[in-house]
């Protein structure tokens, strides 16, 4: 944990240098030959929990997380995200993205190491910076630690981006090792079966409509339930409008399962989230709701174990009282398995590092 | 004509216009200069919005593009984050915060400190693009139209207010 946080700490003393000597003396941001260059951030929050449902509450200390870019020559480059998560009586280190990427052109760029996988925009918009989203925490569907999306991806990954007059369209295909053992890992240390797991997403945003962005993806894997497996299809689509006062963001994502001894079932699950920035002085406040609901078939072989029907609504206000650091209010209302609706408020403060900006 | 002669006096004739155009109008524009190398001439509007916001991260040539963005307090920082962002400084720092972040970039912008800066680091970087003050081009720099109108044409869209 010590050499953890001392790395963190490190690399962000480190990428704070570069900004300062180009304010000094300007001909050192000339880019030297065959010198890497790095970029870096520290995201963090603290939470206040009150709630009726048990568990944890009192004061979280949240997630830190470590982020570096390191531009390794004009066209490979290493992305890192560390995080270290309190636990009871000590702190969780988790990997969370090591990707090496090789850009040939915007159209094409291939990579190979942990992701986040590309099954949900919230997923690869997002990732643990919680500063950067809006609400306290993410969508029951897609929820770090959660098991009905994979939230990681092991693998390799060619994506890019084809721009022209009337908009972009963004792809992403890959190839990894799909759900572990324990299924709400990514089989970091190799594949549990002989089935690799694949995912294609695409996205669109039309020129027209600066904000609007409509995607989707597929991904199938054979999750390692038993000496055979459960075939695993996630069929997913996004509508979001990330642009201006206004945010929306509705994702929808079915999950059928077919089990080699019983019938396929469909699980499927969708939030819909909407904020606005208001006007004028008020302008740092943006007030926010949310409705989530995830309906689990009850003879799902890989989710009826462990996952219960789930429903919330969400109401909070986000404060950006600095640039980099926000406060969050929310209120939740949460329904597990058809049982009592359990009230919680949070109180959160977020906020990012950068090492220049 | 060899090329190398055919931009200087490109960028003489620039000069000259500029010196006959009047002061008040000529002052509020913002240039687009790119490194000598880059063989673009002329860029639309979206094409330009989508190199500043690094939707494109290559020239056609397949060279790297180099964004260098003067530091605030600017008028020609003010023109494109209006004009070209239409974004907040705000904004425009979260904006570049979750690219870096979403891996969609390497590296953020080279920040500039001065109007002298940019102008030395767009003809040493390969690939370079930033924005000047139309009074601090000098001869030699290379000035991208855009959709077809230079910085003292009355429809070039980058002008303050």
């Amino acid at each position: 944990m010590r050499r953890c946080m001392r790395f963190i700490l490190a690399s962000m003393l480190i990428t704070s240098a570069p900004g300062v000597a180009a304010q000094e003396h300007p001909a050192e941001a000339l880019p030297q030959e065959g010198t890497p260059t790095f970029q870096g951030f520290l995201f963090g929050d603290v939470t206040y929990l009150a709630s009726k449902r048990g568990g944890s509450q009192g004061f979280l200390a949240g997630q830190l997380v470590g982020h570096g870019n390191a531009r390794l020559s004009d066209r490979l480059t290493f992305f890192g995200e560390l995080s270290a998560s309190a636990r009871e009586n000590t702190y969780l280190i988790e990997v969370e993205r090591a990707i090496l990427r090789y850009d040939f052109a915007d159209e094409l760029k291939l990579s190979a190491g942990r992701y986040h996988t590309p099954v949900s925009y919230w997923n690869t918009a997002y990732h643990h910076g919680l500063w950067l989203q809006t609400s306290v925490a993410r969508p029951e569907i897609i929820r770090i630690g959660g098991t009905f999306l994979p939230v990681h991806f092991v693998g390799a990954m060619m994506e890019g981006t084809f721009s022209s007059r009337v908009g972009s369209l963004t792809y992403a295909a890959g190839a990894g090792n799909g759900r572990g053992t324990i299924i709400s890992r990514a089989g970091d240390a190799g594949d549990v079966n002989s089935n690799r797991a694949t995912v294609f997403s695409v996205g669109v945003r039309p020129r027209a409509l600066s904000g609007l962005g409509i995607g989707g993806s597929l991904y199938n894997d054979r999750v390692p339930m038993d000496s055979v497996g459960v075939g695993e299809r996630i069929l997913t689509g996004h509508v979001v409008w990330d642009h201006g006062a206004p945010e929306i963001i509705a994702e929808y994502a079915a999950i059928r399962h077919d089990a080699p001894a019983g019938d396929a079932t469909t699980s499927d699950g969708f939030y819909v989230q909407a904020g606005v920035r208001l006007p004028g002085a008020l302008w740092r406040l943006k007030p926010y709701g949310r409705f989530e609901n995830m309906d689990i078939a009850t003879d799902d072989a890989v989710f009826a174990p462990n996952l219960a029907d789930y429903e919330a609504v969400i109401g909070g206000v986000r404060w950006d009282f600095e640039a980099l650091a926000t406060l969050k209010a929310e209120f939740r209302r949460e329904q597990s398995a058809g049982g009592e609706r359990l009230n919680s408020l949070y109180f959160q403060a977020a906020l990012v590092v950068p090492s220049t900006h | 004509m060899r090329k190398t002669g055919k931009a200087a006096v490109l960028a003489g004739l620039f000069c000259m216009a500029l010196l006959a155009v009047p002061r008040s109008v000529r002052a509020q524009a913002v240039a687009i200069v790119v490194h000598p190398n880059v063989k673009a001439t002329n860029v639309s509007f979206d094409e330009l919005q989508r190199i500043f916001k690094a939707e494109q991260q290559f020239w056609p040539d397949g060279s790297r593009i180099t964004l260098l963005v003067r530091a605030p307090v600017a008028m020609e920082r003010n023109v494109v984050l209006n004009r070209i962002y239409r974004m907040s400084e705000d904004q425009f720092r979260q904006f570049w915060i979750a690219k870096m972040f979403r891996a969609d970039v390497a590296a953020g912008p080279k920040i500039v400190y001065s109007t002298e800066s940019a102008r030395d680091l767009v003809v040493a970087i390969p690939g370079a693009i930033t924005f000047l003050p139309v009074d601090a081009v000098t001869p030699g720099m290379r000035v991208l139209r855009i959709d077809g109108a230079l910085p003292t044409d009355a429809r070039y869209p980058l002008r303050a207010r």
